[in-house]
């Protein structure tokens, strides 16, 4: 496949499970190494890079990932703060400010001292997102990040993923299955399948789609 | 022989995933205050369990024994020799079997839930080191606490000996203590602290690989924990069959006489 993405974009990527999304979004950022092709981020190919070379390209593309994948055994707040250690030498004050700033983006300021364990899963999954946000990425890769949340939360989460987009200037590429939610709220849409793109362009152009896998995506929306 | 084929290849990848570890260790820095907070949590939620094994085994050695040496009257050298067999060989054997069935089995289900939930990749991603962030500690804990519980089991194990051997054989306390200097030499303890080393070298390799290498969601991190458990037994008893066969070699080469 061949997928150029533009810089402050918010791009969906649709398709049945097993279509490789995730494996993309891995790809990307180095967490699987691709059997052949390129993948180019700026102006680096980085489909070789080993994991130390990999370290600056993931200080600028931040995952959220499908689960919360918070540590246990850390508070919310060291939560949020494990990437800003790892990847910038900072003063704890400076830290706590943007763990802070972090939390209000998502709407929970206030939770810094409880643990994964004690907040809900849509909480876990917008902690996640604050953690990832700290870092300031410019790129903001999601995987299925509406996944096993309730209506409301789900519009929440999509909400809070255009918002960021806008308000830090991120580029934005999103793996999921809700077309509702990638028609209201992307620049472009992307559909795979087999790990190929049978359809791509805005959700206008989507709409007119006459590709069967479009048109099972589409109808459950109508249905809806 | 897809069988040989997926066993050599389980074999290579624990070997090459024990080279990164000891890699991390040599060159990266280890998080000391994780390594400390490992061997505590390994020790204290294991010793219990390992000092009674050790008490029980001290005490079955002692049976075992005595009813042998009773035959020939020398029950005054019941003491030394039920020590010295659970110094050597025993000892560290069921405090390996032990580790493997509470510590390695626990390593690897978290390790595994850690790897199905995506927590590793978030720990690579935020621009950590998970082998050094998460699985040298746990390493070194294992590796290290062995020994603490080895010698905790072990110390049990000559009271289990004792009371057995004062109610079962009717030798009393400083009797059965009488012959274990003599009999229970450093070359026992040395083998002994060998064997520990070895079998949890073993054991810490094995559940961190199995954990760090599964897939497959919540029947995945069951199918690691049952092959972590198989694993290390095997492994373990081949590796004692290893150092007792080394250890002999050494000791004829050094000595020019068996032990």
């Amino acid at each position: 496949m061949s997928l150029k993405i533009r810089e402050g974009e918010i791009i969906f990527i649709l398709g049945t499970s097993g279509t490789g999304k995730s494996v993309l979004l891995k790809n990307l950022v180095g967490l699987l190494t691709p059997d052949e092709g390129e993948i180019w981020i700026d102006d680096e190919e980085v489909s070789k890079f080993s994991e130390e070379q990999y370290l600056p390209i993931r200080k600028k593309c931040g995952m959220v990932f499908q689960h919360p994948a918070l540590f246990d055994s850390l508070t919310v707040f060291e939560n949020v703060a494990f990437g800003l250690r790892r990847h910038y030498q900072l003063e704890e004050k400076v830290i706590r400010e943007k763990v802070e700033k972090a939390l209000r983006l998502v709407h929970l300021a206030g939770i810094e001292n409880k643990r994964p364990g004690q907040i809900s899963y849509g909480m876990q999954k917008r902690v996640s997102l604050a953690r990832t946000v700290a870092l300031e990425p410019r790129i903001l890769l999601f995987d299925e990040p509406t996944t096993g949340l309730d209506p409301v939360t789900t519009t929440a989460v999509n909400q809070l993923i255009l918002d960021l987009s806008r308000e830090l200037k991120t580029t934005s590429l999103v793996v999921s299955h809700d077309m509702n939610c990638a028609l209201s709220i992307a620049d472009r849409i992307v559909v795979l399948d087999k790990g190929q793109i049978v359809a791509q362009g805005t959700p206008d152009e989507l709409k007119r789609s006459e590709h069967p896998l479009v048109k099972d995506f589409l109808s459950e929306v109508l249905s809806a | 022989m897809t069988f040989v084929v997926s066993l050599f290849d389980e074999i290579g990848g624990a070997l090459l995933f024990l080279q990164k570890i000891l890699r991390t260790f040599f060159y990266k820095k280890v998080k000391t205050h994780d390594v400390f907070e490992q061997i505590w949590k390994v020790t204290y939620d294991s010793f219990f369990t390992t000092a009674m094994a050790g008490f029980f085994v001290g005490a079955i050695m002692t049976v075992q024994f005595a009813l042998q040496m009773k035959e020939f009257g020398a029950l005054g050298y019941l003491g030394g020799l039920a020590t010295s067999g659970t110094f050597r060989e025993v000892g560290p054997l069921l405090i390996a079997f032990m580790l493997s069935g509470k510590v390695g089995a626990y390593t690897s289900a978290e390790l595994g839930t850690m790897k199905v939930t995506e927590q590793i990749d978030a720990v690579r991603c935020l621009g950590a080191d998970p082998i050094q962030e998460i699985i040298l500690p746990r390493f070194i804990g294992i590796i290290v606490s062995s020994f603490f519980l080895l010698g905790g089991g072990l110390i049990m194990s000559v009271f289990g000996g004792m009371l057995m051997g004062q109610a079962f054989a009717g030798v009393n306390f400083e009797e059965y203590l009488r012959h274990v200097p003599m009999i229970v030499s450093p070359v026992s303890i040395l083998s002994g602290l060998i064997k520990c080393g070895a079998f949890a070298l073993v054991l810490a390799t094995v559940c961190t690989y199995k954990g760090y290498t599964t897939t497959g969601g919540a029947k995945g991190v069951g199918r690691s924990v049952v092959a972590t458990a198989v694993s290390t037994m095997v492994c373990i008893v081949i590796m004692d069959w290893f150092t007792s066969h080394i250890g002999e070699v050494i000791l004829i080469m050094v000595r020019g006489y068996r032990s």
